[in-house]
């Protein structure tokens, strides 16, 4: 049981789907030897297949206590990489710029696909990462205990010397957030940017978010934003909580007009983006929290202050971020116990 | 405790060839055993149990001064086993190298497992990867990434020594040939067979198993 919690909180009204948080983590840590297809953080349009496709429907979690493992993913599921005939295009002239092959799936399909619903359009970007989950169903199904959840943070890591590549827990993370790296025959996962967190610095993720999207923080930290907008205000979940893994990634919701025609009604009396895939993928406290959300924009919206509203901003990194060093939360540890 | 019959081979000109070629003539006269497998039972309750598709392993030993020897030979339809590109370099220039290939499959595999430490009398280690009292020594042989060999003390305690041990394999006609040459298996000494069979998705415990037997 870990003492303390790290924890981040992404604000989904905020995200502008660049990716830059993507290649952040991509470049950072992900681009040595058999990782090429890993996105330890990845951004996917919701409605959406995701990344690897269709993780949402596969499996993975626990169910009444007992873990149920999924299929695992393709190499396919995960989306291939191809390169445009730019030379072509640019010094022969004359044709279109087109992948140099048949490209069927990526790891953003539906945004390089697209799709338009006249009238009514909706969509919403989910990053994701790993969730560190309080209950991690990777390190119950490891068979080598490679798997451990530190006790100072709550970050979940794999030991590269332990693992042997079984796969157990890509099969049992319901948010098929482990990845295979084939080439080392390990499994290879989200660090929390540990080693940053450590010396009391942001995750690379957060940090080079322009939208300024994450807040990142103690769970048990009473003056942490995660904290207010978690535990206080209560306007974040995690994903599948019916997985029962107790995530530690939470989501503000998206919070979409009205459908057209509906203006100044409630966004629950004629939701634009349809409540039950909300729910699906945040589960049915999400209402309360539209509701909550559209309490606090009505209030500053009639010339209130929305303390809510105004941590949403995160103006600054101070706001957002409250990362003691390790040092010193190793020492608080040590008041604890004494 | 079974006693597994095994060729004791001294001949000089026997010892001039390779025996670790699993076609190397000296295997025909080695007397073949073959052993039962048997499956380990599903991981989790929702795994449904695996068919027995390879029933048994024919096994030879052979004891000669340039060392101990066996070779295993099992039938297996399919052929699973990878040729992985070199972890070298990622990038090439500005490009970030494709490498990985495939996430869900898994290589065909097998191991010898005999204790680390002499057995006196007729009790045997704990056949999962033996106990505290009786460490083991495992040497794995897997057709993507080698030999390798590995000591427990118990199930969950597999652990990799850093060495490996010359191996060598064939696959035709449907049949994998593997011969290990193992230095701690002297005459006498009581050992287990692992077959993994990639295709049906065996690593670690999901595998197929013998009983201890003894080369004599």
């Amino acid at each position: 049981m870990a003492q303390h919690q790290i924890s981040m909180v992404l604000d989904l009204n905020k995200c502008l789907g660049c990716q830059t948080c993507t290649m952040a983590c991509k470049k950072l840590w992900t681009d040595g030897d058999g990782m090429d297809y890993m996105y330890w953080n990845n951004v996917e349009t919701r409605p959406g297949q995701g990344y690897p496709r269709n993780w949402d429907k596969i499996g993975g979690g626990f169910e009444d206590g007992k873990l149920r493992p999924s299929e695992l993913p393709s190499k396919e599921d995960y989306g291939q990489t191809f390169e445009y005939n730019y030379a072509e295009r640019l010094f022969q002239g004359g044709m279109q710029a087109m992948p140099q092959e048949e490209v069927r799936n990526t790891p953003n399909w539906d945004e390089d696909v697209g799709a338009l619903m006249l009238g009514e359009n909706y969509y919403f970007y989910l990053p994701r990462l790993c969730n560190h989950c309080t209950n991690p169903a990777c390190l119950e199904a490891c068979p080598r205990k490679a798997i451990y959840k530190r006790t100072e943070d709550g970050i979940v890591l794999v030991d590269q010397e332990r693992c042997e590549g079984y796969r157990y827990c890509m099969k049992a993370c319901p948010y098929k957030k482990i990845y295979f790296n084939e080439l080392l025959g390990k499994a290879q996962k989200c660090i929390f940017c540990y080693p940053r967190i450590e010396k009391g610095e942001v995750n690379a993720c957060a940090k080079q978010c322009p939208g300024r999207l994450r807040f990142v923080g103690f769970l048990d930290d009473p003056e942490s934003a995660v904290h207010k907008l978690v535990h206080v205000h209560k306007i974040a979940l995690g994903l599948f909580p019916e997985k029962g893994t107790e995530p530690n990634v939470f989501y503000v919701p998206p919070f979409n007009p009205p459908r057209t025609g509906s203006y100044g009604k409630s966004v629950l009396e004629d939701p634009r983006m349809p409540m039950d895939y909300l729910k699906y993928l945040f589960g049915d406290e999400v209402i309360d929290v539209i509701g909550r959300l559209e309490g606090e924009l009505h209030h500053a919206q009639s010339g209130g202050t929305s303390e809510v509203l105004q941590l949403l901003i995160g103006r600054d990194d101070q706001v957002r971020y409250q990362i003691p060093k390790h040092e010193d939360l190793i020492q608080i540890q040590g008041a604890h116990k004494a | 405790m079974k006693t597994l019959a095994c060729l004791l081979i001294c001949s000089a000109s026997v010892v001039a060839q390779n025996p670790l070629d699993p076609a190397a003539p000296e295997w025909k006269s080695a007397a073949p055993m073959v052993l039962a497998l048997h499956r380990t039972p599903p991981l989790y309750p929702t795994d449904a149990p695996a068919p027995l598709e390879i029933p048994s392993v024919q096994t030879q030993v052979i004891h000669i001064p340039a060392g101990n020897f066996v070779r295993l030979e099992w039938a297996d339809k399919t052929h699973d086993t990878t040729v992985l590109p070199k972890a070298e370099r990622a990038w090439q220039g500005d490009d970030l190298v494709t490498q990985s290939a495939a996430t869900d499959r898994f290589s065909d595999a097998c191991a010898v497992m005999v204790p680390a430490k002499t057995i006196t009398g007729d009790l045997n280690p704990s056949l999962q990867m033996g106990d505290p009292d009786h460490p083991v020594h495992i040497f794995v042989w897997d057709s993507t990434r080698g030999a390798a060999v590995m000591e427990a003390t118990g199930r969950e305690t597999t652990k990799r020594t850093g060495q490996s041990f010359p191996a060598q394999a064939q696959y035709a006609a449907g049949k994998w040939a593997v011969t290990l040459q193992i230095p701690d298996l002297r005459a006498g000494t009581p050992f287990a067979v692992a077959i993994w069979n990639g295709s049906q998705q065996d690593r670690d415990g999901r595998k197929y198993f013998t009983i201890w037997y003894r080369a004599q």
